[in-house]
């Protein structure tokens, strides 16, 4: 690693302006799990670190008009302890709690997670589902994102370089929504996802009156299966309509080959997780999938 | 004897130390005027080293010296055979070798140093499949084997790119397969693992000003490494100290020098202490994993399940160097296996260790076993299957009885093979119902010797009555301090608390040759219990003394000496030390030898492996394990419990998931976030059966149980899953991938 100089800005106010002034060469930092790796391996190598760890108001988690507001320096593990997400999003709630151990939930921070960019991260596929939304504050003011613009491609998102990531919104869930994510991990619990899958269903008469499917780990970035819902929305959830949709999702997919699995697998995997997690999903709405 | 220490779960001597984070590794060592090394390693698997400059890197402030290989062109160095440069001499052999190292102020400097050694390489093509490499027209990656030292003298001439060769024949082959009612081929291969210790490879050398070098490393074989580094850098013997540090484990692969003699030329470059600490980067590519293997196996049997003939022959990549294995053949153990616990008439086996491209490879626990077991015990399988018989039945019918030879020929006494197997049957769900479908379970089983070698052992009581073992055997974690403890407490009747163990160097503790190939607790605690035994005949002399006892009615019980029918106190086992020292003036020694070759005995283990497939997926969860092992009489049933779960958790790292990706030469994942081992949310309910009924030579009568739960887990996985679901996989690490493949395979075949 190289040497590097250390800001420890208070307020969202000062971080800005160190971020405008010390320019390209700076990098922010906040849990420190995604850059501090990438700094050792050599991937990056800023002359300056701002870090957001004393920053004050950022780590909030605040609930009105129906959203959860994710402050971006909440970390991980207390998004997985926090009794009004357990409750409002349980989804979410579970989707962090699958993120690697422990101990990198302690530090890794909802912000730092969403600007990784790492295509293999588990909450970016749950929010997208979600419908959530971030937004990023720069000096001339605030802009709000959907999540499904805010991601670009490998470890690259929307941000500016002038920006700072303020939160995350996240649309509360109907009281009878159904909801799943599922994480494939077929080497070992602590691994990235093989391929992830993400469900929220709400059903009204048997009839499927909402469906949001998003998987994780098959493509440059989480993706959100926009041809299943089509499929599905206003059906019943037959094992067959749910099978042609989920199959439908291969199509979205776009993996790479690697320790986790070949490009081939990953993509078959995209269809038996996305139809798992719709089915689960089904089964929490209390309409377990019909013919079955 | 008192019984009470012996059989007794006690807890570990070094445990409050380790957790506590005070015990101290090489890494720690801290001597004034301390610099770091790093080396520059090569990034091609095969080329010539045209031009190499450093006058940049030397110029760096902080850079104290820049060493390449033509400052030590004529050492050669290997743990038997010398076939490795400290430093890449002329030519690079793998991705990761040693070209260039440097010693500066501190860990950054001595990296940026490295970045500005210009070399320049011509790149060769790289041999990278060790069945081509033995083509005659394959090019020899080492012209000069012939001259190196340590070369097996048996190695026929006109095998290429092979550095040890063996072939065991048996019986009469030919007329074997003639009788045979069916014949089984398969051919299977193994993965290439690390051993992946917590601690990676550290080393620290340090110059006195009579030139003794002092050294510092992770290290299983304290005086081997003292004799290794003499010879490489022709030094007189106690002119090499091994100053002792805890080993953060270890599972075979710290037997090497390593960076030793680097840290060594480092230091005499720059006058100072030298301390190198691998990366665990620098450890995937270029430290010295579990060889990869490809297994051929052609058996014949009679219709009724009687083996007739077994043809094997093992190819063992073992890349760049032969250096790292430590044995006279050169080789690995795998090829005396390779006929399982079972009775063969008639066989041939071939091993063929072949130089490439690779990462060299090195010594792991119980070297070249698990991977001829998985190869094995997955075929056995396959041959109970076209057979129709149950694979247990067909092992029932096939395993040693006693006084039966096995494949090589050896025979051995008091053999409990059979016992063995039906206890990991008895404690396992084998043959019960299944509760759903998808479920498989599926056995292996395999012999290891019960290692044998020379120990010494010191034991000194002082005034004080303080009893303390001085040893010179590392403990790398499997607790054999721990154990030495037990047995002195025992056979001093008192408290295992009143016993210190203390761990030294080459200077102060007595020879030992290191811990390794199922020994430790055998010979150096054979040796130990007669240093202590020898305490109690002295100490009974001086206690009858004191009270004017015949010697001959003393006993010795609590730790106290009394003379039943005589008149006097009792004399505690103190108070005849602190007479003894008095008198003596000088403190109570004991220093007693054991040595002992073969083991006329054989250890078993077995393993029943249950798991469960997602058919759609591939993916296998593993319910449940279980092993047994006829261990004799357990000194410390916890210790032997940790060895053995600690080796099924290995094992399936090996079955399941562990592999060091190889893309043309390089390891692709070398870290623990692509590598990956079992954590402990991976592991299922472990069980294991001991049969105690097993006389053997350890302390107490006992067989070690050191490695066999890791040979035969691949084995065991496999088999399971072809119960499961109907598939075998012919390769480690079985994944979810590949069963996924074969069940589409499968479907598509019978569609
Ligand atoms: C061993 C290990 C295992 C892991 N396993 C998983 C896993 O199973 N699933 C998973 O989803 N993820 C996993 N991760 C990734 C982990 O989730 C991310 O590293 C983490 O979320 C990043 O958060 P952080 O707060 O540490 O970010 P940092 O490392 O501090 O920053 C990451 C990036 O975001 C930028 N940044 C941070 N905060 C802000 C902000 N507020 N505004 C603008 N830019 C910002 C930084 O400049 C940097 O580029 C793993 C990581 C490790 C180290």
């Amino acid at each position: 690693m190289n040497s590097f100089e250390f800001f420890a800005p208070t307020s969202v106010d000062e971080a800005l302006d160190l971020i405008v002034s010390k320019g390209e060469d700076a990098k922010i930092v906040a849990g420190g799990t995604g850059l501090v790796n990438m700094m050792k391996q050599r991937l990056v190598n800023p002359e300056a670190l701002i870090s957001l760890g004393a920053v004050r108001g950022l780590d909030g988690l605040e609930i009105s008009d129906g959203k959860v507001r994710i402050g971006a320096l909440c970390n991980h593990q207390a998004l997985v302890k926090s009794a009004e997400v357990g409750q409002m999003l349980p989804l979410l709630a579970e989707t962090y709690s699958k993120v690697a151990t422990v101990r990198i939930r302690n530090f890794a921070t909802v912000g730092g997670g969403l600007v990784h960019g790492d295509p293999n991260q588990d909450p970016q596929v749950s929010l997208l589902a979600l419908n959530a939304d971030v937004s990023l504050r720069s000096k001339s003011g605030t802009r709000t994102l959907p999540l499904k613009d805010f991601m670009v491609d490998y470890y690259e998102t929307a941000i500016r370089p002038d920006e700072l990531l303020i939160d995350a919104l996240v649309p509360v869930l109907p009281n009878n929504a159904g909801y799943a994510y599922l994480k494939f991990l077929p080497r070992t619990a602590d691994d990235y996802a093989t391929v992830s899958a993400a469900a929220v269903t709400v059903l009204e008469d048997g009839v499927l009156k909402d469906v949001r499917v998003a998987f994780g780990s098959a493509a440059p970035t989480a993706r959100r299966c926009q041809e299943t819902e089509r499929m599905l929305t206003g059906q019943r959830p037959t094992p067959e309509a749910l099978r042609a949709a989920a199959e439908k999702a291969k199509d979205l997919a776009d993996p790479v080959s690697d320790g986790r699995g070949s490009a081939a697998y990953k993509k078959e995997m995209v269809g038996v997780f996305v139809r798992r997690a719709l089915e689960k999903a089904l089964e929490r709405a209390g309409g377990a999938v019909n013919g079955r | 004897m008192s019984t009470t220490v012996i059989g007794t779960r006690a807890p570990r001597v070094e445990g409050v130390e380790k957790v506590t984070g005070a015990a101290l590794y090489s890494a720690d060592v801290l001597l004034p005027g301390m610099v770091w090394g790093k080396s520059l390693r090569s990034p091609y698997p095969y080329a010539r080293i045209k031009r190499l400059n450093t006058s940049k890197a030397r110029a760096l402030p902080g850079v104290l010296a820049v060493i390449t290989g033509s400052d030590i062109r004529n050492v050669l160095v290997g743990r038997r055979l010398r076939d490795q440069h400290i430093l890449a001499a002329d030519v690079v052999r793998f991705m990761g070798e040693r070209v260039a190292a440097v010693a500066a102020e501190d860990k950054d400097v001595a990296d940026a140093a490295l970045e500005l050694i210009e070399v320049e390489y011509e790149e060769l093509e790289p041999l990278l499949d060790p069945l081509k490499a033995m083509d005659a027209d394959a090019p020899l990656l080492h012209p000069d084997l012939r001259s190196y030292k340590g070369l097996p003298p048996t190695l026929p001439e006109h095998l290429r790119n092979v550095h040890a060769y063996s072939r065991i024949e048996r019986g009469d082959l030919a007329a074997g397969f003639a009788s045979a009612d069916e014949i089984v081929e398969g051919t299977y291969s193994t993965a290439m693992v690390h051993q992946a210790y917590i601690e990676p490879h550290a080393a620290a050398v340090s110059v006195d000003a009579e030139g003794r070098v002092h050294v510092w490393a992770a290290q299983k074989q304290p005086f081997g490494l003292r004799e290794m580094l003499a010879e490489a850098l022709d030094l007189p013997l106690e002119m090499v100290v091994y100053e002792y540090s805890r080993v953060g484990g270890e599972f075979g692969g710290k037997g090497a020098l390593m960076d030793v003699p680097l840290c060594y030329y480092l230091s005499k470059a720059c006058g100072r202490p030298v301390r190198m600490v691998m990366t665990y980067t620098e450890e995937f590519l270029a430290a010295n994993p579990r060889h990869p293997s490809y297994v051929q196996l052609k058996t014949g049997v009679k219709r009724d399940g009687t083996i007739t003939a077994h043809e094997v022959k093992i190819i063992f990549d073992s890349g760049a160097y032969g250096a790292f294995k430590p044995v006279p053949g050169v080789d690995l153990g795998g090829a005396r296996k390779a006929g399982g616990a079972y009775r063969v008439p008639a066989s041939s086996i071939e091993s063929f260790i072949v130089y490439t491209n690779h990462v060299p490879g090195g010594f792991m626990r119980a070297p070249g076993d698990p991977q001829v077991l998985f190869a094995l015990e997955s075929h056995v399988d396959e041959i109970a299957h076209k057979l129709g018989m149950d694979p247990l039945e067909f092992r029932r019918k096939n395993i040693l009885r006693q006084g039966d030879a096995n494949a090589t020929g050896e025979v051995w006494a008091d053999l409990r093979a059979r016992e063995v197997l039906d206890a990991a049957i008895a404690s396992s769900n084998y043959g019960q119902p299944k509760p759903r479908p998808h479920i498989g379970r599926g056995m292996a089983i395999t012999n290891r010797h019960i290692g044998g070698g020379d120990s010494q052992a010191l034991l000194r009581i002082d005034a004080g009555g303080r009893v303390t073992v001085v040893t010179g055997t590392p403990d790398a974690g499997q607790g054999s301090h721990t154990i030495q403890r037990q047995i002195v407490a025992d056979v001093l009747t008192i408290p295992e608390t009143q016993v210190d163990v203390v761990a030294r160097g080459t200077d102060e503790a007595v020879y030992d040759g290191g811990i390794g190939g199922g020994k430790t607790t055998h010979v150096t605690g054979r040796a130990i219990m007669m240093a202590a035994e020898q305490a109690v005949a002295e100490l009974r002399g001086w206690a009858a003394e004191l009270r004017g006892w015949p010697e001959d009615g003393v006993v010795l019980e609590h730790g106290l000496f009394s003379s039943p029918g005589e008149a006097g106190e009792p004399v505690s086992l103190q108070l005849a030390a602190a007479e003894a020292v008095r008198r003596k003036c000088a403190p109570l020694e004991f220093h007693t030898t054991y040595s002992k070759g073969k083991v006329e005995q054989e250890c078993f283990g077995a393993q029943v492996a249950e798991v469960e497939v997602d058919p759609e997926t591939g993916q296998i969860t593993v319910l449940q394990m279980t092993t047994a092992h006829d261990s004799g009489k357990l000194i410390n049933p916890m210790a032997a419990e940790g060895q053995v779960e600690g080796g099924v958790v290995q094992g399936l790292g090996f079955a399941l998931m562990e592999e060091m990706i190889l893309e043309d030469g390089k390891v692709a994942n070398p870290n623990f976030g692509e590598y990956k081992i079992p954590t402990i949310a991976d592991i299922p309910p472990l069980r294991e059966a001991w049969v105690e009924d097993a006389p053997g030579p350890l302390p107490y009568g006992g067989r070690n149980v050191s490695e066999h739960s890791l040979i035969i887990t691949g084995g065991a996985i496999g088999n399971a899953v072809r119960d499961a679901v109907g598939v075998r996989i012919t390769s480690t690490p079985v994944t979810a991938e590949k069963v996924f493949a074969a069940l589409q395979a499968k479907r598509q075949a019978s569609a």
